[in-house]
């Protein structure tokens, strides 16, 4: 199959909260933006039955629900949306390539919101029953098919509990290893309240997964282990539901990208990572909370990251770097008393060759982003351009002379 | 290269999956399979498992909450 090329201002990797977030300032700000998704748009908060501390909604939202919201403003703004995952990206330079299995896209800017995916044990033969062979990370989907069944829940927090009081509603038995002690659980109170008084939910204390068990066809049991006695108690199941957090969803940006031992992707307060052009928000990122109030935070930053990144690019290869006439670049600190005496030795000369040499200004207390993309860390100085690349740089002695002799004028 | 489709519009999970799955038994490899489905889950569970055994997934949302899982049989 022949691959197709399409472009756009900025592809969004990922269709949750921080993605749309991002889709929906950037596509605002009229970029051409595309958000791809490899499932159902909305991401992690649609497992979400109930959505109460999400501000705005004083009734408390569906996961499903409110990400509908979201979605349909993004595409109110003109986003496009495709719905597959992506293969491999290439985002060094100024074009950026996400490749999905039919289609490359070529950018100028790139948000990884890719979010996170469930976290497995590690136990044996975990991978042998994953989703359809018994071991489920949805109890949305696959409640109905345990219509009195017994399942097991592993986890105790927020998702754990909750969900497995959802499953109550259908399974006969819903019981949740635990790995901490007799009455500690990582949920909130109300729900750990909740869940202890369900005559349908059954504890097993301090106990942590040892093995999955079953045949060829389906999970069977799954043996637990108590971490005080070592003990192994086999709990036959008809399905086994796992939610013991998530890991990021970052392999396609391995050694590419800075990330953290756990695959977190780093970023500044202004979500920008390590490659210019290349943002980062939501639950990918390494951050304090995960939420949906705090992915959208993040999603407005870099949505509006993205769209003064490719201004301000527009700027540097139109402007900066124009060919047609020779040029300088005053990169400048307008609150920093010396810089602004420089100016007007900045000034003279562009008066004195007006016409004949371009003069831009580069303030840095604005943004530092036509610096960085000059390869200037000093402030003051004066880069000099011949045919649209730097050609010398000045730092000390800036004068009408220095820069004459800078341009070779 | 063949293409079938399953009509999954109104059923709930698992249903979708294990239709998804049985049709995919019957295929060769190149052959591709559009699933019609409007039930949320199942936009979950199918390109998990398609992806999960090394398929290519790619969706088209055909109308507001109705969805086409366009899987090609790789192996």
């Amino acid at each position: 199959m022949e691959k197709k090329t399409e472009q756009y201002d900025v592809v969004i990797i990922g269709g949750g909260a921080a993605g749309l977030t991002s889709a929906i300032y950037c596509g605002r700000a009229r970029l051409k933006t595309l958000v791809i998704e490899k499932a159902l748009v909305g991401g992690l908060a649609t497992y979400t039955n109930e959505i109460e501390n999400y501000p705005g909604f004083p009734e408390g939202s569906t996961g499903l629900g409110l990400m509908e919201l979201f979605h349909k403003q993004a595409k109110k703004f003109g986003v496009k949306f495709k719905l597959t995952d992506v293969r491999g990206v290439k985002l060094e330079g100024d074009v950026k390539t996400v490749e999905t299995f039919r289609t490359n896209y070529q950018c100028k800017a790139v948000v990884i919101a890719s979010g996170g995916k469930p976290r497995l044990t590690g136990a044996p033969n975990e991978d042998k029953f994953l989703y359809d062979k018994g071991i489920s990370f949805c109890a949305t989907c696959d409640a109905a098919a345990n219509t009195d069944k017994t399942v097991i829940v592993i986890g105790s927090g927020d998702a754990a509990i909750e969900e497995g009081m959802f499953l109550t509603k259908f399974a006969r038995k819903v019981i949740v290893s635990v790995m901490h002690e007799e009455g500690k659980m990582d949920c909130n109170e109300i729900a750990k309240g909740e869940a202890l008084a369900n005559p349908k939910m059954e504890f097993i204390w301090n106990t942590t997964v040892a093995e999955f068990r079953g045949d060829d066809e389906h999970l069977r049991s799954v043996a637990l282990k108590d971490t005080r006695s070592g003990e192994i108690i086999d709990v036959p199941v008809d399905t086994c539901f796992m939610f013991i957090g998530y890991v990021p969803n970052t392999e396609i940006f391995k050694g590419i990208i800075d990330m953290t031992r756990q695959g977190y992707v780093i970023t500044n307060e202004k979500m920008e990572t390590n490659i210019p052009g290349v943002f980062a928000a939501g639950d990918v990122r390494e951050k304090f909370l995960k939420q949906v109030a705090t992915a959208v935070g993040d999603g407005a930053i870099a949505g509006y990251a993205v769209e003064k990144y490719i201004a301000e690019s527009e700027v540097f290869e139109n402007q900066i770097m124009d060919q047609s006439m020779p040029g300088i670049v005053y990169i400048w600190n307008a609150v920093v008393p010396e810089s602004r005496e420089l100016l007007k030795e900045v000034e003279a000369f562009e008066e004195k060759y007006k016409g004949q040499v371009k003069v831009n200004k580069a303030d840095v207390y604005k943004s530092n982003g036509i610096a960085v993309r000059l390869g200037v860390d000093a402030v003051p100085a004066v880069v000099a351009i011949k045919d649209g690349q730097a050609a010398g740089v000045l730092t000390e002695g800036i004068t009408v002379e220095s820069m004459e002799k800078l341009l070779g004028l | 290269m063949a293409e079938f489709t399953v009509d999954c519009l109104g059923e709930a999970c698992p249903v979708p999956l294990m239709k998804v799955q049985k049709q995919m038994e019957k295929m060769a490899v190149g052959d591709v399979l559009i699933a019609q489905i409007d039930h949320s889950c199942a936009m979950k569970n199918i390109p998990e498992w398609a992806r999960n055994n090394g398929h290519n997934v790619e969706i088209e949302e055909v109308d507001d909450g109705e969805w086409e899982i366009v899987i090609e049989k790789t192996k």
